[in-house]
């Protein structure tokens, strides 16, 4: 009785082990997904950086033009005479 | 039982109204990002206290199991959606600041033309009342020459050519073998003047035509004889003559040539160009500078 009890006691804890390795190997599955997930959020973030600063160069760039036009064509029209034939 | 109509699409729908439903969907995926957090946070709470609380330990376990497996799959697609959809919106601002840096740059070239338009006019207005010569003083003919040059009486030569003419003979006596333009030039006209004042003559006087090198005898300072036996002579030349730009006064001041002869011939003697006087010269710049300030002012 004791020894069917003991082999019973020994399935057990087997069993109990093979669950907790089950456990431990979901649980990595989860981890490593996770951490899959934030390195793909740490690229996502350093590509959508590097597009909105260079957008805002661009949008600098474009600022000083329009300003830069917007000079000329007052300058253009304060003469009106000079483009009259 | 409702039914509900399905929604017809809308396919006319502006560049701005697009941007604006691009920019609405990007902000309600971050919203649903966002309200996934707490979600989660209340998910954990009532696994753990289920599992503590509750008997059935394991069926927990697995239910926790598969509701783990569930929400990262759902924050994964969420974080996707948003990704994807600011992705998009970036692309479409950036193609916007292309257009515009393109109809800039229109802007830019227009002014641009504009300006040298402007300029133009300017320089072509101011041009006017500056004298800019065309020609050069001279041209040098290579030695071996067999064009010939042909000058015709009855044109109206510019004062300009009448200039070269008298530049001409201020050619020295050693000048190279190559002739000047005007030196040829003068010479044709001499030749062609003989030829029609021969005519003349023909059909008016009844005397016998003088040689040519009598015509075209250039005095020195002070024999005007020769000038009005000449004149005399042919009195139908001095009509020709205002328009060759040969004037009595030109005549006057110069030393008789020796011979010359046109290019026809291929036999040519060596002429030497006459040397006129300066006081000539100085008379002839006075008159062009006067038709040149007439014509500044006719303009």
């Amino acid at each position: 009785m004791a020894r069917a009890g003991g082999i019973t006691n020994a399935v057990n804890v087997g069993i109990a082990v093979q669950a907790d390795w089950e456990n431990r190997e979901f649980i990595s599955h989860i981890s490593l997904n996770v951490r899959r997930l934030f390195e793909f959020l740490l690229q996502f973030e350093a590509t959508t950086k590097s597009k909105l600063a260079s957008l805002n160069e661009k949008l600098d760039t474009l600022e000083r033009r329009l300003e830069l036009l917007e000079v000329q064509v007052g300058t253009a029209s304060a003469n009106p005479s000079l483009f009259s034939t | 039982m409702e039914v509900e109509l399905p929604r017809p699409d809308n396919p006319a729908m502006t560049f701005d109204e697009v941007s604006m439903e691009r920019s609405k969907n990007f902000v309600k995926a971050l919203q649903e990002l966002k309200n996934l957090r707490p979600q989660l946070y209340s998910a954990a709470e009532y696994c753990e206290k289920s599992y503590l609380h509750n008997e059935q330990k394991q069926m927990v376990l697995d239910n926790l199991k598969d509701y783990a497996v569930r929400a990262l799959v759902n924050a994964v697609d969420h974080l996707g959606t948003v990704a994807y959809k600011l992705t998009d919106l970036l692309e479409q601002q950036t193609l916007e600041v292309s257009t515009i840096e393109l109809k800039a740059s229109c802007l830019n070239q227009k002014l641009l033309t504009c300006q040298t338009y402007t300029d133009k006019e300017g320089i072509r207005q101011q041009q006017l009342l500056a004298f800019i010569p065309r020609h050069h003083k001279h041209y040098i003919l290579p030695n071996s020459v067999s064009k010939k040059v042909h000058f015709s009486p009855q044109l109206q030569t510019d004062p300009r050519q009448n200039y070269l003419h008298a530049k001409s003979r201020l050619q020295p006596s050693d000048t190279p073998a190559s002739k000047t333009l005007s030196w040829h030039l003068s010479s044709e006209t001499k030749s062609t003047l003989k030829g029609t004042s021969q005519t003349l003559a023909s059909n008016e006087i009844s005397k016998p035509p003088a040689p040519a090198s009598e015509v075209f005898q250039l005095v020195e300072n002070g024999d005007n004889a020769r000038a009005k036996s000449s004149a005399a002579l042919f009195p139908a030349s001095n009509a020709l003559v205002p328009s060759l730009g040969i004037t009595h006064r030109e005549l006057e001041g110069s030393k008789p040539l020796t011979a010359f002869r046109s290019f026809d011939n291929p036999k040519r003697d060596i002429i030497r160009a006459p040397v006129r006087s300066k006081s000539v010269l100085s008379s002839f710049f006075v008159k062009q500078k006067q038709m040149k300030l007439k014509a500044g002012y006719v303009a």
